[in-house]
């Protein structure tokens, strides 16, 4: 540990930045997690370049979300668990704290789901690596190695980028892709409606919101430093998306235009193929495993805390497991639970990767519209409330969401 | 029995069964007793032509199954806060507060009110899976469920005279719950500020004094002493850091940017500062950085009797937490021998002591790693080990069991994880 020791400055600078820079860069690298590129594969295959706007659409709306929520850790030094509770009751924050579950344990399933993809593509049966997977993560976190293995993750993350370098490989028509990306396009179709929820459920998730929030509270920091946060919060999500945009890019130029659905992470790996040849399910399954053993580590917990922060019950690790038997039981039940469900025979790996982030993005709206209404609040945010920018783009987006969604449920009718 | 949530929002009718409003709040007045008493209700009008306005207790005649007034509307005088009630739904409801008959942050989900004489007072605060229950209105039906298994269902009710409200608004009475809270001990203070969200613990740590402070600091985090400390006035976190042991003191500056360690250490009194610096020149893991500066030591030589008066007279010797031993030395400061106190006390008054003294004890030097520390601690059954000068055999410090072991039990995980999880 450190003493008193000379330090240069510049190196003290450095570290600064790189002690704050963090769960911008978490989230934003659990943005490309298994659902993420599972939900961007099939989008790019099935739609082309055609959900190009949507992204560039989300990305400004994860900026806005991310960066209230970091606002709101930095202000109030609370969790997002505790303000719905003490301003909105027992009830709504019963309803939220639901949601919540929902979404993250359908989002928890789909780590798992991205865990018996990826190493099924190696040839090893899902059997054997999800329970292993799913006593890696209890260990890490429980024994508390965490914080290094989260380094190593965030490196195989990385691999995430061989999608840039694809995208650029295949020499997609650029003109095309630009002009998608600003064009707008529908479709009443359930099917594409579906699609559309996803992708934006994988990227603006309440766990994102939870998650980002403790963090900056934990962090205790003044407010005169916010900026830094902001920077980060920035940072990580607009690098998260231009990811994201190339995962659609790249298996657009390779799979759609080849009129490949990926209905299997077989198919999904080929859009590495450009780039990677036969080695492209190695690649693949890096990138699947290194973000979902992440996110698989990081959701469980911000649950069981979230939800017990809000009823008050015991929790946090440094409670032993008879102190807080709640924490621990949400803990371990969400891991058990997603685990009995990807172990389900015959059960459809690939859907539930992105069918679940379609559940994420219906389920969003309910914890926005709390957000939105805590973070416009002056006894609980005092100057620090949302501007009038900020409010047009948030509402905007939770109505986008509450749209779409009222839209698939019309959908069956307008067909 | 009466919930303040079963009045939350409730229509309000007058003594002529006119309904004149809904309850939006309740006021308690000395919060400090163990029965703070109702003062006032404050009604939401119906209407924006009359908003909100406060009826006086006495004007209220019952408050349960319908919040009746006994007189009419425009007979209830105006009741004028005097600006120490408590409001319990605004305030206290959904809020944390802390048990400190449990030792612990807890949840408020319900309050309980009682009708004493003829008013009604506060007696205790829900912090059970009940009144989560009956918020969501489905006590009736738990108890049902209950009552059908045959299981006796305990409620999770806490008496108002064991718990302390936080609001960081209001100093008034945080004073009254700190009196509660710091009489706590250190390590449950500790976890309690731990628990709080970072406003609410600093606002806390406001109203302590320096010793409560540095006492509930010792038992802290890392990040948490960090935080703790840079919030405060730097003349204040000097005088804290002297207040707190030269080890943990030390371990704390080390922590902190060099600019803010060098300025606090100016603003330290020159003698503890001494003592504080003379540690910060080991690494944190070693027996140099865990030892304390202030333990019992005396001359070699001197009689049973004569060894006592002179600890009685030792600054050191008071500073001495635990004083397991007695550390013997020449004029020069080198270690000569250690007696515990069990043979000292046991020894008749004039005894010679040299049959107590263990001439030739189990040191370590300031380098030697903190785990072998545990080590020898462990395999001689010792208490503390003196931390000896390996050239000079000057005496440095001693590392007490407790300090030595730290490493050992998996505690230090903790520290790497965030707090929030």
């Amino acid at each position: 540990m450190k003493r008193i020791q000379r330090m240069p400055g510049w190196l003290q600078r450095i570290l600064f930045y790189l002690s704050i820079l963090g769960p911008g860069l978490i989230t934003a690298s659990a943005d490309n997690d298994a659902p993420g590129i599972a939900t961007y594969s099939m989008a790019g295959s099935t739609y082309g370049y055609r959900f190009l706007w949507l992204i560039v659409i989300i990305t400004v709306g994860e900026l806005i979300v991310q960066e209230m929520a970091a606002r709101m850790g930095a202000v109030t030094g609370k969790g997002t668990a505790d303000l719905i509770r003490e301003r909105f009751g027992v009830r709504v924050t019963a309803f939220a704290m639901l949601c919540l579950l929902l979404g993250n344990l359908g989002t928890t399933i789909a780590q798992f789901a991205g865990v018996a993809a990826g190493t099924e593509l190696l040839g090893v049966s899902r059997y054997i690596t999800v329970p292993l997977a799913a006593l890696l993560v209890g260990f890490l976190v429980l024994r508390g190695s965490y914080k290094r293995v989260e380094k190593v993750l965030l490196v195989l993350c990385l691999a995430a980028l061989s999608y840039v370098i694809t995208a650029f490989a295949v020499r997609p028509p650029w003109g095309e892709v630009l002009r998608q990306a600003v064009t707008p396009s529908f479709s009443s179709d359930t099917s594409y409606i579906l699609a559309a929820l996803a992708t934006i459920g994988t990227t603006i998730t309440p766990w994102g919101i939870v998650y980002m929030q403790a963090s900056v509270a934990d962090k205790g920091m003044e407010l005169e430093r916010y900026r830094f946060t902001r920077l980060d919060v920035m940072f990580g999500a607009a690098w998260g998306n231009v990811v994201s945009a190339f995962i659609v890019i790249s298996t657009a130029a390779t799979l759609f235009v080849h009129g490949i659905r990926v209905e299997t992470a077989e198919q999904a790996a080929l859009a590495l193929a450009p780039l990677a040849g036969e080695s492209a399910r190695y690649l693949f399954t890096t990138g699947l495993l290194g973000a979902s053993l992440l996110a698989a580590s990081v959701l469980p917990l911000s649950t069981a805390y979230a939800i017990c922060e809000a009823f008050g019950w015991e929790r946090g690790l440094d409670q032993r497991s008879r102190e807080a038997p709640i924490f621990y039981g949400l803990y371990v039940g969400i891991i058990v639970l997603s685990v009995f469900v990807v172990l389900i025979p015959g059960i459809p790996l690939f859907p539930i990767m992105w069918l679940s982030q379609s559940l994420n993005a219906i389920l969003l709206p309910v914890l926005l519209v709390l957000v939105l209404k805590l973070v416009n609040s002056r006894r609980v945010m005092g100057d620090w409330v949302n501007s009038r920018f900020q409010n047009v783009l948030a509402w905007g987006l939770t109505g986008l969401i509450a749209l779409v969604t009222l839209v698939l449920l019309a959908s069956p009718l307008l067909n | 029995m009466l919930y303040v949530s079963q009045m939350q929002n409730q229509q309000v009718w007058d003594a002529w069964g006119q309904p004149i409003g809904r309850c939006a709040d309740v006021l308690v007045g000395a919060v400090d007793q163990n029965f703070p008493p109702v003062k006032a209700l404050l009604l939401r009008g119906d209407t924006h032509a009359n908003g909100d306005r406060f009826i006086p207790a006495v004007c209220v005649s019952s408050l349960y199954p319908s919040i009746t007034l006994n007189v009419p509307q425009d007979k209830c005088p105006p009741y004028t806060p005097a600006g120490d009630e408590l409001r319990l739904l605004d305030r206290v409801l959904d809020r944390q507060i802390v048990d400190t008959e449990g030792r612990r942050v807890v949840r408020v989900n319900d309050l309980q009110l009682a009708r004493v004489g003829n008013q009604y007072c506060l007696t205790g605060v829900d912090v059970g899976g009940r009144g989560l229950l009956r918020r969501l209105g489905m006590e009736g039906l738990a108890q049902a469920l209950a009552r059908l298994l045959g299981r006796s269902w305990q409620t999770g009710i806490i008496p108002w005279e064991d718990v302390a409200p936080l609001h960081q608004e209001d100093p008034l009475r945080l004073r009254v719950s700190h009196d509660r809270i710091v009489q706590l001990p250190p390590a449950d203070l500790a976890a309690i500020l731990n628990d709080l969200d970072h406003h609410t613990s600093a606002a806390l740590m406001e109203t302590f004094n320096n010793e409560t402070l540095a006492d509930a600091l010792e038992e802290s985090p890392a990040e948490v002493q960090v935080a703790v400390l840079s919030h405060l006035e730097p003349e204040r976190a000097a005088d804290i850091l002297e207040e707190m042991d030269p080890d943990e003191a030390a371990d704390l500056l080390a922590d902190l940017p060099e600019q803010t360690s060098a300025h606090l250490l100016t603003l330290m009194e020159d003698e503890d500062a001494a003592e504080v610096r003379a540690l910060l020149i080991y690494p944190e893991d070693s027996a140099g950085g865990i030892m304390t500066t202030e333990f019992a030591h005396a001359p070699i030589g001197l009689r049973a009797e004569e060894l006592l008066d002179y600890l009685r007279q030792s600054e050191d010797a008071r500073d001495d937490e635990v004083m397991y031993y007695i550390y013997l030395v020449d004029e020069n400061h080198r270690l000569r021998g250690v007696i515990s106190l069990r043979d000292l006390v046991m020894a008749a008054p004039d005894a010679d002591l040299t049959q107590y003294i263990d001439l030739d004890p189990v040191t370590v030097d300031p380098y030697t790693p903190q785990q072998d520390v545990a080590y020898l601690v462990a395999k001689y059954d010792l208490l503390a080990v003196p931390v000896v000068d390996p050239e000079s055999s000057i005496l440095l410090g001693i590392v007490t069991v407790d300090d030595a072991v730290d490493t050992v039990l998996p505690t230090a995980w903790k520290k790497r994880l965030p707090r929030f999880f």
